[in-house]
């Protein structure tokens, strides 16, 4: 192989990282705040492909102006399903089982939901740049690629600047690592675990209007990206978005390569294998590494 | 005379009892704390000391009795809301964010909305009483000594401008050297005229830094008093002070 090649692997899989580390900073934020693992969360991601989808087909929205305004619709959206279902769960400093079917009863019923209105056939967003190559130098990649990328970043960039800026922000981060200390500077948990599922499931939205700029969709979509994001936030120890980061570089790496060695069919298959390593290897994730020291006495 | 009593009473539990799920583990404790007063809350592992403690915090919910403080009956108010009276408590085990940095821990501490605009004056008020902070405050929670961790936790509470601050165990599992370095500083925040409501097992520094103190065993107040006249007596010294007759 030659170095060219190598490098645009390398360019791919970053550019692949970006996105796969959007669609799982949600994940962890609800994660992290109420220790509720959100199965429903593939649901949203489909959601938020259909959604970017129709604003393109009925209005001609761009899907990027699509992704950016799928994060207030789908916060609204999460502070709801917040309302109705989630609060009702006992609260618990364990991912309970209660919860866990809630949210996979949710994931079925917006899947079905979406059978209901779009029918089984794929979609795909089509626009003038879906097809259009960069080319610098001797290094060839899709500008779609690039573009999904940045807006990635920039959504993953403005979440960190929000959890390290603001009060809310140390209020969730506060959450994350302990939450009884965090009632006794006057963190309201109720109002506070609201707000950050409102905020998962805006990433949620916006990722999978993301990836439909990518990927051709169907009411099922997500279900492959949700495995993703679990290998994702467990190799990046659950809570930790530095680690998301890392663990969504480590799976599109291993995914990038894996077409050297491997048939594009036994991708998935990548995913599954991270997922059994991380556990046995690593099961406090990459984070686990560098908080060992970080233990209290 | 009565009155006057009342006015320089910062807080009062009356017939507390507290219970995890079915089992109850406080019957009927009675605290008086005045203003300006260090009190200390002694007695074995297991008393319900920190039990009471987290009530005062509304951390655990009461089951029969009231807490009043400052005037105000605040025995049914979330805890969240408890900060805002400036009751604030320094819980067992520091329960720091260890992931944040001391600085970060430090400015939480001012979370309630009332409190943030004093937060950077009150910030630099710590850094002068406890220096080493400064020194830390850039460092992760997590990479500081035990006793760095507790003045931190100290630190933390002192940020919303506390009348009551409630230590439970602040000197749990430090070197004695740390002990008595917390301690110390301890005296200093009641000097600036904090007051204090301290619960620990040894006894004899819980003591010495009280004017009032309470006895509690097996979820019950056991004995209280002048601390002076608790150190002297000998249930206190047999039990307590490892003094024996």
């Amino acid at each position: 192989m030659s170095a060219v090649d190598l490098l645009n692997l390398v360019i791919a899989a970053l550019l692949l990282a970006g996105v796969y580390a959007a669609m799982s900073v949600g994940m962890t934020i609800v994660y992290g705040v109420m220790k509720i693992v959100n199965l429903a969360h593939a649901g949203f991601l489909m959601l938020g492909a259909y959604f970017v989808y129709e604003l393109y087909a009925r209005f001609s929205i761009d899907p990027l102006v699509g992704v950016v305004l799928a994060f207030p619709v789908f916060f609204f959206i999460g502070l709801a399903v917040h309302w109705i279902l989630i609060r009702r769960i006992p609260s618990s400093d364990q991912p309970t089982l209660t919860s866990l079917l809630l949210l996979f009863g949710l994931w079925l019923v917006l899947q079905n939901l979406g059978y209901l209105i779009w029918g089984n056939a794929d979609r795909a967003i089509l626009t003038p740049r879906t097809l259009y190559v960069l080319q610098i130098g001797p290094i060839s990649f899709p500008a779609v690629r690039l573009i999904v990328f940045g807006a990635a970043v920039a959504s993953i960039g403005g979440l960190e600047l929000v959890l390290h800026k603001t009060w809310f922000g140390g209020a969730v981060r506060a959450l994350m690592q302990n939450s009884d200390a965090g009632r006794i500077v006057g963190v309201n948990v109720e109002k506070t675990a609201r707000i950050a599922f409102g905020v998962g499931i805006a990433f949620a939205g916006a990722a999978g209007g993301l990836l439909a700029m990518l990927y051709s969709f169907s009411p099922d979509f997500g279900g492959s990206f949700l495995l993703r994001a679990f290998v994702i936030i467990v190799l990046g120890g659950l809570e930790s978005f530095a680690g998301v980061a890392i663990g969504a570089l480590i799976l599109a790496l291993a995914e990038t390569f894996s077409i050297l060695v491997l048939p594009a069919s036994y991708q998935p298959a990548i995913a599954f294998s991270l997922l059994v390593l991380a556990l046995v290897v690593l099961p406090e994730g990459v984070a686990g590494l560098w908080n060992k020291r970080h233990r209290l006495a | 005379m009565g009155n006057r009593q009342d006015l320089n009473r910062l807080l009062e539990v009356a017939n507390l009892e507290l219970a995890y799920e079915t089992v109850q583990v406080v019957w009927g404790v009675n605290l008086k704390v005045s203003r300006g007063q260090v009190v200390s809350i002694i007695g074995p592992n297991g008393a319900g000391k920190t039990t009471t403690l987290k009530a005062l915090a509304g951390l655990i919910p009461v089951r029969k009795g009231r807490i009043i403080f400052d005037g105000q009956d605040v025995t049914s108010e979330p805890a969240h809301l408890r900060v805002r009276h400036h009751l604030c408590l320094v819980p067992e085990g520091r329960q720091l964010w260890a992931r944040m940095t001391v600085e970060e821990n430090l400015l939480m501490g001012a979370f309630s909305p009332p409190l943030r605009a004093k937060a950077h004056q009150n910030l630099n008020r710590i850094y002068e009483l406890f220096p080493q902070l400064k020194e830390r405050s850039k460092q992760a929670c997590g990479t500081l000594s035990g006793g760095e961790q507790q003045m931190c936790a100290i630190g933390r509470g002192f940020m919303a401008e506390p009348l009551l601050l409630i230590l439970d165990e602040p000197s749990l599992g430090l070197a004695p050297i740390l002990v008595e370095q917390v301690f110390q500083m301890i005296s200093r925040i009641a000097a600036e005229g904090v007051t204090i409501l301290l619960a620990a097992q040894n006894a004899n520094q819980a003591l010495q830094v009280a004017q009032y103190g309470y006895v509690m065993e097996a979820g019950r107040v056991a004995l209280e008093g002048v601390s002076d006249e608790l150190r002297a007596s000998d249930h206190v010294r047999r039990a307590y002070l490892g003094v024996s007759n």
